[in-house]
């Protein structure tokens, strides 16, 4: 997997339902070359679909998050020490 | 093969409606079993990255999308604390013009004297208070700025949380279970006092004999089959699965109303780049309100998530997505919801369901208003740029419904209460019209758009329904101040910085 892409893409993509993952697909694999794009840049809605999903998994990739100001194991961690320190579940 | 068990009452559904139902019921003495069809989460495997939770915590990932025009993502919370698990925490109490116009159009008698009692136990129950301006972060103030600049209403959100930090993922999991959502508080309260909860349990049929519910079957994860046999069935599948059980289980629908009313309340969001640095994931995501315009439907709200939540919902694309990424620190965003007069429908095809939703011109009309409004407000607090989430210059009075980026997250009224048979599913005390014994306490009931966060109305008519059922009314402490209650108000209930 990519560095640069989260691997919970793939969880995210495989939770939708059958249908609209065929059709996201096919939409991923068009995005990720240059003539499926620029097919893609004629179907408004389709580009918009595609582009969202792959910036979902790019932005999360923590080598892409943390230079933005977001650590997303920090604040999980965080999350853990207030949790044990205060007995919350 | 077929297990049975007994109850004085089965539960359908862990979320806001059941879980109230559940505990309040169990706390008195009664036999309650808990149906759940999602899982039970952990806060130990929250790991505040967006794909994985979506995947993880929403039907579908997240991906439930309505037909028509425009499409619209309906992200849905699966499991022990259904959407309360993953929303954004906002406590309102229904308006008092809706709870009239409940009144006059659709007979129920509720009114905000009725329902105080409910709303009180409710919020006291999940520490319900204002957020502070430290905890609201920058995105927050940047609202707040524009709006003090127009001289619009605006306020701080209401929200149930225990000691928050700001984490900013109150939608993707709260890794600090501050947020007060139903499975660590009403779902933990049914169980100590001895409801049996069951989880990946998917109910299957209502069975009813003679005009009476005996019960519910369901489906669980080993393959066997779960008989729960019980006088009175209480579903809280949530506004998209409630009919469906329905229409599955053979239930009479005389007023052919199940599955249809569908409102929304669609929404969108507006990005602005500021000069100064925003980072709005620091703080509560959801923690100010901007109301100048509620009489019009239109209600500003504050949304906010890590950079991959906001590269998602960015309304651009190619290098200009690249550019707005990079100033992700200075990026403010806020969103725009339209207390809708759309109706939609719930269906199924192949055993799934199907949501069809058109936007009608009326709310088009409010949608375009309210985005010039934000640009305003954006603008109003010193934003260099502002992208609204419409096409490449289009702008919002010339917008069409398919130009409109929308998500909902307030499904209602696919079940909806009404006095007369005729005309509603259920009746004012949330029984099924035409049966005895079968109730129905989500999201399904409440018969019109609030134009406010619904999930504090939800709980509240579960619990009025909840004492009906037990044949009491709601502990009122302003006329007992000796009521029993589920928490002790003097405990911390704020949240803190």
């Amino acid at each position: 997997m990519d560095a640069l892409v989260s691997a919970g893409l793939e969880d995210f993509l495989a939770a939708a339902p059958r249908p609209q993952r065929l059709v996201m697909g096919l939409l991923l694999a068009l995005a990720r070359r240059p003539r499926g794009a620029a097919l893609l840049a004629r179907m408004p809605l389709a580009e918009q679909a595609a582009q969202a999903t792959l910036a979902l998994g790019r932005y999360d990739a923590p080598a892409v998050a943390r230079p933005l100001g977001w650590d997303a194991a920090a604040v999980v961690a965080r999350g853990r020490e207030l949790r044990r320190a205060e007995g919350r579940p | 093969m077929t297990d049975v068990l007994e109850a004085d009452f089965c539960v359908i559904g862990a979320g806001a409606g059941g879980a109230v139902t559940a505990a309040e019921l169990a706390e008195a003495g009664a036999r309650v079993v808990v149906l759940e069809q999602g899982p039970s989460h952990d806060a130990d495997e929250f790991s505040a990255r967006p794909p994985e939770m979506l995947a993880r915590l929403y039907r579908d990932g997240g991906q439930t999308v309505t037909l028509g025009a425009p499409p619209i993502l309906l992200p849905l919370g699966r499991g022990v604390g259904g959407t309360t698990l993953v929303n954004s925490g906002t406590c309102f109490r229904t308006p008092s013009h809706v709870l009239e116009r409940w009144a006059e159009e659709f007979g129920l008698e509720l009114d905000e004297t009725s329902l105080r009692p409910c709303f009180e136990r409710v919020e006291r129950s999940l520490s319900v208070a204002e957020v502070t301006p430290e905890l609201a972060g920058a995105n927050a103030a940047v609202a707040r700025r524009g709006a003090e600049r127009l001289g619009w209403s605006h306020g701080y959100l209401r929200r149930n949380a225990r000691g928050c930090v700001g984490s900013g993922v109150c939608v993707f999991g709260c890794p600090t279970s501050a947020k007060q959502h139903t499975g660590i508080t009403y779902i933990p309260r049914a169980l100590a006092a001895g409801a049996r909860l069951f989880t990946g349990a998917d109910a299957r049929e209502i069975l009813v004999r003679g005009g009476r519910a005996r019960g519910v079957l369901a489906r669980m994860p080993s393959g066997r089959t779960l008989e729960v046999r019980a006088p009175t069935v209480i579903v809280a599948c949530g506004t998209v699965h409630t009919p469906l059980l329905l229409r599955r289980s053979r239930l009479p629908d005389d007023s052919a109303q199940r599955g249809r009313n569908l409102a929304l309340h669609p929404a969108t969001a507006a990005f602005a780049l500021m000069d100064e640095p925003v980072d709005m994931a620091r703080g509560v995501p959801q923690s100010f309100y901007v109301d100048e315009f509620a009489g019009e439907g239109i209600m500003f709200e504050g949304v906010a998530g890590p950079p991959a939540y906001a590269a998602m919902s960015l309304p651009l694309t190619g290098e200009a997505h690249a550019r707005a990424m990079a100033d992700y620190r200075r990026l403010a965003q806020f969103g725009l919801m339209v207390s809708d007069e759309s109706r939609g429908r719930v269906g199924t095809l192949a055993g799934r369901p199907v949501i069809r939703y058109s936007l009608c011109e009326r709310d088009l009309a409010k949608f375009r208003h309210g985005l010039a409004r934000l640009e305003e407000l954006f603008l109003a607090a010193g934003a260099r740029q502002v992208h609204l989430p419409l096409p490449a210059g289009v702008r919002p009075a010339d917008a069409t419904a398919r130009d409109l980026k929308l998500m909902a997250f307030h499904p209602l009224g696919t079940a909806r209460a009404h006095a007369r048979a005729g005309h509603g599913v259920v009746d004012g005390e949330l029984a099924h019209h035409g049966l005895s014994g079968v109730y129905v306490a989500d999201g399904s009931v409440v018969p019109s758009a609030l134009g406010v966060n619904p999930q504090l109305t939800i709980m509240a008519l579960a619990t009025r329904l909840a004492f009906h059922l037990l044949g009491t009314s709601v502990p009122d402490r302003a006329v007992d101040p000796r009521a029993p209650d589920a928490q002790p108000d003097d405990e911390e209930a704020t949240c803190r910085s």
